[in-house]
């Protein structure tokens, strides 16, 4: 099993007439990875994924399994299993059926599909479902059905396209955190494709971050989270997302709001940049930025306000011993290290 | 005792709400009676009454060549027609040609159906020139294939048939040919009926189940074995059972084309209980030949409907 299921994307482009879906697209993923796909509705997740399946060619680039160009194989021949986000069951088929359909296509000796049935549906929890017709199954059977039939062939590589975007919030915690045990059980390569960050956080090895048909940034979810490499990633991690104001960069400190901040950067001269500061960054002290408390969004634990620093909303999560009430004027600041700077030409970090 | 004061209350509105419904529902249903008496005499008059005729009519000896041998005779009719050689040959052909017809219908409308779902461009042409000889009378159609297709050496059938060598044939002449030939026509017209219907059914299929298949591994003739004709399964039953019900009472284009000829090679027991009564004069037989049609398409039917229930 080690060893199975590295995937290269090299210069991947999706044209859609003049609309590109996809704009050059490069990323690698390990074996045994649990590795997401997360961007806005529209950023090009599922274009990547049904390319790397083989069900639509790129219009330009190279796709790598194993080191092998297979960028002309039918998705027939790839050796890989996918979760639809429509689950697409074989409707006319009992769960049994449906499970055993890609064993049958193997054609594997009748008396091994059987168990290997069991199996797949005892891991999923849908072993006293399978006599019945997907059209007789709520949402998380019909979601747990189309798990077992990718997970009963053991394929090299497990694709899942927002699989847990159908199910209500409940049921999308425990499958959550079900899924990643299967995974890590199976020691199979996953991609995930989500709009969740919740979801790819929790989840993934490693992510991938669409925007608009390019990955702004690779890496494991602490990286993005911590050091968010452009100000568009700043603003869709985080929740709430980071604060973004504008502000001035003289030798080390910024200007915000006609208060100065210490930062850790040591760039030389003076700029305007954005600077970048988590709600959870933020902490009240005797001296920084002062701002009005507009709005006090109580989360039960922790409370989200709403500031107004002379003009600049910033919002901030507090515990939920000190809660300010709102009207009230107070003072905040950020420790060096937790104040992010980017370009505001380029949009990078700096 | 307040809440069980307030039940009873409750109860017993409820009563009354459900007699003024049952009111209204009696009320409404007379109504729709009424509505409804007109077209339903409409219908009496023009379906069940002939039939009743047709079968009364079966029960006597009513020859227009011979009216003086007239007279009610019972089941004579279809003691004679059991031993009747020619109900039987017709019989058969009539069930050759709903069986060859509708499979042809079926597996070229299918096929049809699967290529042009595939067409990128044109497919709405497609569908109106394929539309076009359904919207034409049988009549018109016999006509056209026996003057512009078949005629020997101007044909275009027949041309076709001495350029690709097998010489100008008698297609209407030869029995067999002629056989062919009634079919030929009968699926030429009414293939594009099967290929809409089956269309429009495959059109409504979900493309994503097709995705799941090739990556479960299936190939192009597994995803059309396993997934498209399972899922048709409906749609094809239907077809069938329209078609056939069709094809058994067809006449009117074999009847321009070959007259049921040559010889009783091409007639079908709708044409032979018409030339029985018609031709022969034979009234009280063509209507017990009538009957026994009536007998065979239920039959047919009724096995048809208890297929499309079984799984
Ligand atoms: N067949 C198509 N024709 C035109 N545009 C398409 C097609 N498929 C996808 N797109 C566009 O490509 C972009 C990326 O789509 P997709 O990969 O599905 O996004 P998502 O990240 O939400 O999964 C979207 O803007 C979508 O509208
Ligand atoms: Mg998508």
């Amino acid at each position: 099993m080690i060893g199975r299921g590295q995937v290269k994307f090299r210069d991947i482009v999706k044209m859609h007439g003049e609309f590109a879906a996809l704009k050059g697209v490069n990323f690698d993923i390990e074996p045994g990875e649990f590795f997401a796909l997360l961007g806005p509705s529209g950023s090009g997740k599922s274009t990547t994924l049904r390319i790397l399946a083989g069900l639509d060619a790129p219009t330009a680039g190279h796709v790598f399994i194993d080191d092998k160009d297979v960028t002309s194989t039918d998705a027939r021949d790839r050796d890989i299993a996918m979760v639809f986000q429509s689950y697409a069951l074989y409707p006319h088929m009992t769960v049994a059926e449906n499970i055993a359909f890609p064993l049958e296509m193997a054609r594997l000796p009748k008396a091994s599909i059987g168990p290997a049935v069991q199996d797949a549906a005892r891991k999923v929890k849908i072993e006293h479902l399978l006599d019945r017709k997907p059209g007789q199954l709520s949402g998380g059977q019909q979601q747990r059905c189309a798990l077992a039939r990718a997970i009963v062939r053991k394929a090299r590589l497990f694709l899942l396209d927002e699989p847990l975007s159908n199910l209500d919030a409940k049921l999308r915690l425990e499958t959550r955190a079900e899924l990643k045990k299967l995974q890590r059980s199976l020691g199979v390569t996953a991609v995930y494709v989500t709009h969740d960050q919740e979801e790819a956080m929790t989840l993934a090895d490693r992510m991938a971050v669409f925007m608009a048909g390019e990955i702004q940034q690779v890496g494991t979810p602490a990286e993005v989270f911590t050091q968010p490499n452009s100000i568009d990633i700043a603003g869709f991690i985080g929740n709430p997302p980071m604060n973004l104001v504008p502000a001035h960069y003289t030798n080390g400190d910024i200007i915000v709001a006609g208060r100065r901040l210490k930062t850790a950067a040591d760039l030389a001269g003076e700029r305007e940049v954005i600077a970048g500061l988590r709600p959870s960054a933020l902490r009240i002290s005797p001296d920084g930025l002062n701002a009005r408390v507009d709005l006090v969004e109580d989360l039960g634990d922790t409370a989200v306000l709403d500031l107004n620093c002379s003009g600049t909303t910033m919002r901030m999560r507090v515990g939920d011993h000190d809660v300010p009430r709102e009207g009230d004027t107070i003072c905040v600041t950020a420790r060096p290290q937790d104040i992010h700077l980017f370009d505001p030409t380029t949009r990078k970090r700096l | 005792m307040g809440a069980s004061a307030i039940a009873s209350a409750e109860t017993g509105s409820h009563g009354a709400s459900a007699d003024f419904g049952h009111a209204l529902a009696q009320r409404e249903r007379r109504f729709a009676a009424a509505l409804l008496a007109p077209a339903f005499l409409a219908l009496l008059a023009t379906t069940t009454f002939p039939l009743i005729f047709l079968v009364w009519t079966s029960t006597f000896r009513m020859n227009l060549a011979m009216p003086f041998m007239n007279g009610f005779v019972g089941f004579e009719n279809y003691r004679v027609l059991l031993t009747d050689e020619r109900f039987w040959s017709s019989l058969l052909i009539s069930l050759v040609y709903t069986g060859a017809t509708v499979a042809l219908q079926v597996a070229i409308g299918l096929a049809l159906a699967l290529l042009v779902m595939d067409m990128k461009r044109g497919q709405g042409w497609f569908r109106l020139v394929a539309i076009l000889p359904v919207v034409l009378s049988p009549a018109v159609v016999g006509m056209i294939w026996r003057t512009f297709m078949l005629a020997p050496d101007f044909g275009i059938v027949d041309f076709l048939a001495i350029n690709a060598g097998l010489g100008s044939q008698n297609w209407l002449g030869d029995p067999t040919l002629a056989m062919v030939s009634v079919i030929a026509i009968h699926t030429w017209q009414w293939t594009p009926f099967a290929f809409m219907v089956l269309l429009a059914s495959l059109a409504s299929l979900p493309e994503d189940i097709y995705e799941a298949a090739r990556l479960d591994r299936a190939t192009a003739w597994q995803r059309f074995r396993r997934i498209t004709l399972p899922l048709l399964r409906p749609a094809i039953v239907m077809v069938v059972i329209m078609r056939t019900m069709v094809a058994l009472t067809a006449f009117a284009a074999i009847f321009t084309v070959t007259a049921g000829g040559p010889g009783t090679a091409t007639e079908i027991l709708n044409l032979y209980a018409y030339r029985k009564s018609f031709t022969e004069l034979s009234i009280g037989y063509g209507a017990a030949l009538a009957v026994a049609l009536l007998f065979v398409t239920i039959i047919i039917s009724g096995v048809l409907f208890v297929l499309r229930r079984a799984k």
